[in-house]
């Protein structure tokens, strides 16, 4: 057997922790990216089958031909995450400091709509918005949509299908930070004459930034991806990024455009998060996930 | 504390915690160029096979020999609701068997990019049979990727209706059986749109706005289309299609066509959001039966007609088996109870008079058995070259994905 020093043995040991996590990684993500970039370069056609020709074109013609849809990605996922927020707050703090014994059940209740499938809950939304249900008639008679208006089929619906599928992972992160607030910061700025408003302001919101970021990076970044709710309750008006790259994968068989959109989008959206990560000022990305 | 070591030792492993010397950054230089040369030839090396690599043309002459086997194991891919499961279970007591029939065929692409792979490295896929669309048979039977059949092994097939016997991309079916067939048309509802429709171009009537769907495909589409165009569409050229398809995208961009669906477009059509679809004739025979107001209608200018064929992979583990069983489902008494099951159009001879005998009103029913004026409007997909073919599926995925 191999005799090491204990200075090796402790500097080896994190690396040991580390090993299943990496191989991990490395198995079923850097080689399947590593080979999706090999993929985005290749020309080619599903007959003659594609080769690898370092076809860089690929990605101009992408953004070029497909940009309508990555910023309509980015206008939904924006939207669904700004107003997940707003409904997410509200929530997330009267769980954390008001529901009392009700809390556990309360979470309980955030998260059970996980335990259906996501296509199914966004088909139920189909029912729910039909033109012809009550929904619609409702918001006709306010005079919100005009009589021959509808709901489905329309960029609201899509975001607010959005919003409502990703609410959970934008209350989550909020209520744990929430949580972990120090009750006596709060009443340390009330005893300085600070007013209920003006402790929020200066303590509890900075206090959540990080649940915050945690919430918007959760809810953003798959929303970005998403076709199911453009392809259920949009028209092809509404679809987004998410929408084209599953049609070029599984239907055109056009595999080499479908990867460089796939790139394309993940290089958008961790530039998104680093410009976003600085103007939000948390440090780093593991002091907003802790 | 371990918990820090493990951090530090990622920092260590990601971004060099203490900071770089030259001489160390010019080794990890050193390093990385090797490695990324070493991933470029890699890289270089890999490529997906085409569909023709492993090919064995079609055109050579078939003979084929699949001698008596053990039928354990047989598997059948179809699309789902498309077979009555207790025809199923007779096949299964008649042969002490039990056939794994799976309802796995949503789109015909989705499939084929799901087995495509193994297909062009000649690799077996699993399945005995599969049950795929016209246009995409035409494409395995020109890729080669099918085994023909032994019709030593399938005596019924006499039964095959005779206009069905022949069809361009196998003129003597002998690597393909019809499963059965269907009427591409529209389906509508009466009470919405206040009045009849008899033609193709009502899809376009600017009253029904926001009210009409459209299937995805474009060879049931732009070709119905295409005929309301007044174009022959099985002889159409990719130039008439183009135009048809350029005729869709007008109709979207002015917000005529409300959605681009696959099957699903039944759900809004039988729920009132939409009052008009493209539709295929089974389908609505199906949703009549929630919804008695809808109505489908083989327009004045001809609509498309789709079979759906059994054929048998390259390299299948059972060619008897699946022989054995496309023999089965053409008994005239076994196609009845599949035609009474799934409403498309049998393409077994002998069916319709059984019908009649147990079930009068499927057998005059002009959806499950058009008339004579109807089937001479029932239009063959257009044949097209895979180049075509590529222009025309990318023509309508900017249409129906923008």
């Amino acid at each position: 057997m191999l005799r090491l020093s204990l200075r090796t043995r402790r500097t080896l040991l994190p690396y040991l922790f580390l090993g299943p996590g990496l191989l991990w990684l490395i198995v079923f993500y850097a080689i399947p990216l590593i080979n999706q970039g090999g993929v985005s370069l290749m020309t080619g056609n599903p007959e003659q089958g594609y080769t690898l020709q370092w076809h860089f074109a690929t990605y101009t013609d992408a953004i070029s031909d497909y940009g309508t849809q990555f910023g309509r990605s980015v206008l939904f996922a924006g939207s669904a995450t700004v107003l997940d927020l707003v409904i997410a707050f509200p929530l997330a703090y009267f769980i954390a400091y008001k529901a009392g014994r009700w809390k556990n059940f309360m979470l309980l209740l955030v998260v059970l709509p996980f335990f259906t499938s996501y296509v199914l809950r966004t088909v139920a939304w189909q029912l729910i918005l039909n033109d012809n249900g009550w929904v619609v008639h409702r918001f006709q008679d306010v005079g919100l949509i005009s009589s021959n208006g509808r709901l489905l089929a329309s960029t609201k619906a899509v975001v607010a299908g959005i919003t409502y599928n990703f609410l959970p992972f934008m209350v989550l992160p909020l209520y744990v930070s929430l949580e972990k607030i120090d009750r006596r910061l709060i009443e340390a700025a009330t005893d300085l004459y600070a007013s209920r408003a003006t402790a929020f302001r200066k303590v509890t919101l900075p206090l959540a930034l990080p649940g915050i970021f945690a919430g918007s990076l959760l809810t953003f970044i798959p929303a970005c991806g998403d076709f199911i709710n453009a392809a259920l309750l949009g028209t092809p008006k509404q679809y987004m990024i998410g929408n084209v790259i599953q049609s070029k994968f599984l239907n055109i068989l056009d595999y080499p455009t479908a990867a460089a959109l796939s790139f394309i989008l993940m290089t958008a959206i961790l530039i998104g998060i680093l410009i976003y990560a600085r103007l939000l000022g948390t440090k780093s990305l593991t002091e907003a996930a802790a | 504390m371990p918990d820090r070591d493990v951090e530090r030792a990622l920092e260590r492993l990601l971004f060099d915690g203490d900071g770089m010397s030259r001489r160390r950054f010019l080794g990890r230089s050193g390093a990385a160029a090797l490695g990324l040369t070493a991933l470029g030839s890699a890289l270089a090396g890999c490529s997906i096979e085409g569909e023709a690599a492993h090919g064995v043309n079609a055109a050579k002459a078939v003979s084929v020999n699949h001698p008596k086997a053990s039928l354990a194991g047989l598997r059948w891919a179809n699309w789902p609701l498309y077979i009555d499961k207790k025809t199923l279970k007779s096949f299964d007591k008649l042969h002490g068997v039990k056939v794994k029939y799976v309802e796995e065929i949503n789109d015909n692409f989705e499939f084929f990019g799901k087995v495509r792979q193994q297909l062009a490295q000649g690799q077996p896929i699993g399945r005995d049979i599969v049950t795929l669309t016209d246009y995409m048979a035409a494409r395995w039977v020109r890729d080669g990727y099918c085994e023909p059949l032994d019709k030593r092994n399938i005596p019924n097939i006499r039964n095959l209706a005779s206009n069905l016997r022949t069809i361009n991309y196998d003129p003597k079916r002998d690597y393909t059986l019809p499963w059965q067939s269907g009427g591409t048309g529209i389906g509508y509802n009466p009470k919405k749109t206040g009045r009849k429709l008899e033609s193709v171009n009502d899809l376009f009537d600017p009253a029904f706005k926001g009210r009409v769907t459209m299937l995805s495909e474009p060879y049931d589409t732009a070709c119905l289309v295409l005929l309301g165009m007044g174009v022959d569409a099985s002889q159409a050229k990719i130039a008439d299609i183009l135009k048809a398809i350029e005729k869709i995208k007008k109709a979207k961009d002015d917000g005529q066509i409300r959605r681009f669906t696959g099957n699903d477009y039944t759900t809004d059509l039988a729920k009132g959001n939409v009052w008009v679809s493209v539709a295929y004739s089974g389908d609505l025979v199906q949703l009549q039966a929630d919804n008695p107001d809808l109505e489908f209608i083989y327009p004045k200018e001809g609509s498309m007609l789709f079979t759906d064929n059994m054929m048998m992979p390259k390299h299948l583990a059972h060619p008897y088996g699946a022989e054995v069983l496309m023999n089965y489902y053409y008994e005239p008494e076994v196609a009845a109870k599949v035609a009474a099951y799934v409403n498309y159009i049998t393409p077994v001879d002998g069916a319709r008079e059984i019908l009649e005998k147990t079930d009068p009103d499927l057998a005059n029913n002009p959806l499950i058995f058009p008339s004579d004026d109807v089937r001479k409007r029932l239009h063959a997909y257009p044949a097209l070259s895979p180049a075509d073919e590529r222009t025309m599926q990318s023509a309508m995925a900017d249409v129906t994905g923008a």
